[in-house]
């Protein structure tokens, strides 16, 4: 008796180990995630909803823009071409939409830091006024109008009653199952496939000029820093220093991850720059000192355009098709349209 | 015979047992303005011998619920947070539930939400996020909103906006509130807001509505409102 439950007790902790390490795998040499999963366990279902939910245009207030309109799967989930997104009615915002990709091992979200837990960073865009224009409320009110919606609820959750809490946290777990870890870059690490000549001078020259701040694996600290550029006008955008008051703060953002950069255009908080050179000529050539200014970047950064150049075809090596293609992100269009 | 008797007998220390388990003290809370109560938008209450005010929201959270007996704590009620509402009679008052009668001779509550709940993600109940007490623009629960107009404001409607939150250091805004009690049964708190509106240019100071300095002041002149009648 005591054997056979002993087979049943190591025979469940297995079963679970394997569907757990299915829906969500931390890659290789990287470090434990952030977000806390035991307080919101991964399961397909709630997986399903959230990925629908990531798609729904209701979240907005006019049912026309979704976050994917913002976060395109393609696009390594941002909004190409687009220096600012621009929400309901036309309405511009005023930074560009980040690239969405291994947010389990991000500390803070937004391009300032506002949002400090991944299950509240959807609230943000519902109710801004660039953005979707509504609120989690009225979200909320929709989906429990809606007979598909009640049945994803109920599947996910036992539970066809949709909440605020519910609906966060399966959006959460679509957003958790976004993991890039296979790129060229990765399989070069692994000894699978090996650089280039002029990759692996990339990387050197990479790892010598960038990577204190966009460190490996993740290709960010997550933390903030000041990188130099000057003060749009019309922005006139302070960054961190609005959520912390503190002017040591001032002209700070997130550092982003560099994963997928090949699809992310255009770049900085702002989109100011259209092509990767502008954004290695602004490291080398254009730097705007203030007193918050990244202490790695008061010495000036020497490249010759060669070595521009490699760092480029570096960078290109952290393109993952495999997660930009992966019909697990996709429109669930078999929900959408049965 | 014996059987049966034996039976209800268990069954009476079944009872009792039971009734012992849920002992429970209930939590009323009156929002008064000079002692009367705050009614929602109908009534304008007296500031001063020439100013009125009148009341569109008061909502406010309270958690961490704890007794006290000779200043030690004898209960503690677990994941303790309630939304207050004075437009929402259901809301005012709610139940402890201990597990034997305790006495005590105090409680201890907050008034707003601790920051380890702040950056916990989101939360069901009276903490989901569809109850309109978290900032979107930036992540936090707002611990009090006390909004309404007043001939004082020089602002668009004669409008006054309150938003008291903050987690984060060196805006933390969460307020401990102690009392003193008489009995244990019934626990009637009484906020009288007339003294945080003694406290203020309401003229100058009418919105406050992100986690600041200002925001730490008021929510201290606010914490000062809570009284038991003795």
């Amino acid at each position: 008796m005591m054997k056979q439950t002993f087979f049943v007790i190591v025979g469940l902790f297995f079963s679970a180990f394997i569907i757990s390490t299915k829906l969500f795998t931390v890659p290789e040499h990287w470090p434990k995630p952030v977000y806390d999963f035991t307080k919101n366990q991964l399961t397909e279902n709630k997986i399903l909803l959230g990925r629908v939910l990531f798609y729904e245009p209701a979240l907005s207030r006019n049912n026309i823009i979704s976050c994917a309109s913002c976060h395109s799967p393609f696009s390594a989930f941002t909004h190409i071409d687009h220096a600012l997104s621009h929400g309901i009615n036309d309405s511009i915002g005023n930074r560009n939409s980040p690239a969405l990709m291994n947010l389990a091992w991000e500390k803070s979200f937004m391009w300032d830091g506002a949002v400090n837990n991944l299950d509240m960073q959807p609230l943000s865009p519902i109710s801004n006024m660039a953005e979707m224009g509504s609120s989690i409320k009225s979200v909320v009110e929709k989906l429990n109008a809606s007979k598909m919606y009640r049945r994803l609820f109920y599947n996910a959750f036992e539970d066809s009653l949709a909440t605020g809490e519910k609906t966060l946290k399966a959006l959460s777990q679509f957003l958790l199952t976004l993991v890039s870890a296979n790129s060229k870059y990765d399989s070069a690490m692994n000894h699978e496939t090996n650089f280039t000549a002029q990759e692996e001078n990339g990387y050197k020259l990479f790892q010598k000029n960038c990577s204190s701040c966009h460190k490996e694996p993740l290709f960010t600290t997550n933390d903030f820093a000041n990188n130099g550029l000057s003060l749009d006008p019309f922005l006139k955008d302070i960054g961190r220093t609005k959520i912390t008051l503190n002017s040591d703060d001032s002209f700070k953002f997130k550092i982003p991850t560099l994963r997928n950069i090949e699809y992310t255009y255009p770049y900085m908080h702002d989109g100011r720059f259209k092509r990767l050179a502008e954004v290695i000529n602004h490291y080398t050539n254009d730097i705007h000192s203030s007193s918050t200014l990244a202490t790695q970047l008061r010495e000036p950064i020497l490249l010759s355009s060669n070595e521009k150049v490699d760092i480029i075809a570096f960078l290109l090596t952290l393109s993952d098709k495999s997660f930009v293609f992966n019909k697990n992100f996709q429109y669930p269009k078999e929900v959408f349209f049965q | 015979m014996k059987v049966k008797l034996l039976f209800i007998f268990y069954f009476l220390l079944g009872v009792n047992l039971f009734a012992q388990q849920i002992a429970t003290t209930k939590i009323i809370f009156n929002p008064v303005f000079n002692s009367v109560p705050i009614i929602i938008e109908n009534k304008s209450y007296r500031l001063n011998q020439n100013d009125s005010i009148i009341f569109e929201t008061l909502r406010f959270y309270v958690s961490d619920f704890q007794l006290l007996k000779n200043g030690t704590v004898v209960f503690t009620e677990p994941n303790s947070f309630h939304l207050i509402d004075s437009d929402d009679k259901n809301s005012l008052q709610f139940l402890l539930s201990k597990k034997m009668n305790i006495e005590c001779d105090e409680v201890r509550f907050n008034l707003g939400i601790d920051s380890i709940t702040n950056v916990s993600g989101a939360m069901g109940g009276d903490l989901d996020p569809t109850k309109g007490m978290y900032w979107t623009w930036q992540s936090g629960y707002i611990n009090l909103m006390l909004e309404g107009r007043s001939k004082l404001c020089t602002s668009r409607n004669n409008e006054f906006q309150f938003h008291l939150g903050g987690y984060q250091f060196p805006y933390n805004a969460i307020q401990q509130i102690d009392l003193k009690l008489k009995t244990s049964e019934t626990i009637e708190i009484n906020f009288d807001l007339k003294k945080f509106f003694d406290s203020i240019k309401l003229a100058e100071q009418n919105h406050v509505m992100s986690p600041n300095e200002q925001a730490i002041i008021f929510s201290k002149s606010i914490a000062k409102c809570f009284y038991i009648n003795q």
